[in-house]
């Protein structure tokens, strides 16, 4: 039997320890052995060479990116175009997208718009749909490496995963899924707010440089 | 000031508004613009301007003078062209890193005591009813998170129909 190819690209513009390759990361092990899965980064203007050709051979292709202003990175954006413009060339109609959005808001719903223009470019590029997930609270994602699956402020988070790796085994379409941590939102503003001063303070600024206003 | 952020050509856009007044900025692609990187330098190394210093680096200033933004962009999947979208991935700096509850959901903090409105004309011949439904959900997000009241959304089949339209 042909094997089922499996592209799992991260969208994020830093190649190397991003949100959205963690959760890529934290997906993988919940896929079935039978498929043979890739891993691409797409973090520049281009969809380079061979992350094209193992995209355009996948038969399943999940998403993962960043939040950007509402919506895709611009970045992506012109990716998913390539791509778009590819498939046009092989249309492959049976591979289905499934699309992880992370966001720095607590609400994982606030993605919704970028997980519907995922679903426009699938009609646009004519590929099938599977499922969409919304993760709020990105800010902490890669802190939680050490905490239990399905345990704490990762519960929804596991939950999720498991929701839509069930999607992707059966190769079936799912309700889109929207979750916020299993944490106080006012600890992750604290958390948040802290992070950025200590961030400032690092590059020798302080704390009212933050404020500073040009106008 | 009025700010102007599109994706037409340069002839093409003079070609369709020739007479824009001064009090107009005009934010074009001159084949420049960088991607943003997601390093937040913009907030926590050189706070209100992006670290990247090509011809956008300036955004959130611009943004921050303006009263009114009208953007001008060709529909992808219901949302900004690559072009329109990087500029407003590279404007981020107009607010502040901290948060605020706004419609009790987490959004970001003002950074400027201003608020600006915006028109978005979205232009192309196919543009799905799908599309023109996202395109409509985007803009008011985007209204929320940025801090402006929105004036107007407009789909037009091409960029000749928006006329005067912006003046």
């Amino acid at each position: 039997m042909k094997p089922i190819k499996v592209s799992l690209m991260s969208g994020s513009p830093k190649p190397l320890s991003s949100a959205s390759g963690a959760l890529l990361d934290s997906l993988k092990p919940r896929l079935s052995d039978h498929f043979h899965v890739s891993f691409h980064n797409l973090n520049n203007t281009s969809v380079p060479e061979e992350s094209m050709e193992s995209f355009i051979n996948s038969d399943i292709l999940v998403l993962s990116f960043p939040l950007y202003v509402d919506g895709i990175p611009s970045h992506l954006l012109n990716c998913l175009y390539e791509m778009e413009i590819n498939l046009k060339r092989h249309p492959r109609p049976d591979m289905t997208i499934y699309a992880i959005v992370n966001c720095g808001f607590f609400e994982g719903h606030q993605a919704l718009p970028a997980i519907e223009m995922v679903k426009n470019w699938c009609h646009k590029a004519d590929v099938t749909w599977g499922q969409g997930l919304g993760v709020g609270g990105g800010g902490m994602i890669q802190s939680l490496s050490g905490v239990p699956d399905g345990q704490g402020p990762k519960k929804n988070f596991s939950h999720a995963l498991d929701a839509l790796a069930f999607h992707i085994n059966t190769g079936s379409e799912g309700e889109d899924i929207y979750i916020s941590p299993n944490f106080p939102r006012i600890g992750y503003k604290i958390g948040a707010e802290m992070g950025w001063r200590h961030q400032s303070k690092m590059n020798g600024l302080n704390k009212k440089d933050l404020d500073r206003r040009l106008v | 000031m009025k700010l102007i952020i599109h994706d037409l050509d340069e002839l093409k856009f003079k070609r369709l508004f020739p007479d824009l007044p001064n009090s107009f900025r005009v934010v074009s692609n001159d084949g420049t613009i960088k991607k943003c990187v997601g390093c937040f330098g913009c907030w926590v190394k050189t706070p209100g301007a992006c670290v990247i210093r090509d011809n956008y680096g300036d955004m959130g200033e611009w943004l921050a003078k303006s009263d009114e933004v009208i953007i001008i962009s060709k529909c992808f999947y219901g949302g900004y062209s690559p072009f329109v979208k990087n500029v407003l991935d590279r404007s981020i700096s107009y607010i502040h890193p901290y948060f605020a509850t706004r419609n009790n959901e987490m959004h970001h903090k003002k950074r400027y005591n201003h608020t600006f409105e915006t028109s978005v004309w979205f232009y192309g011949d196919d543009i799905t009813e799908d599309e023109k439904a996202t395109a409509n959900k985007l803009v008011v997000a985007n209204s929320i998170n940025m801090i402006s009241n929105i004036k107007g959304i407009h789909f037009v089949d091409s960029v000749e129909e928006i006329g005067g339209g912006i003046l």
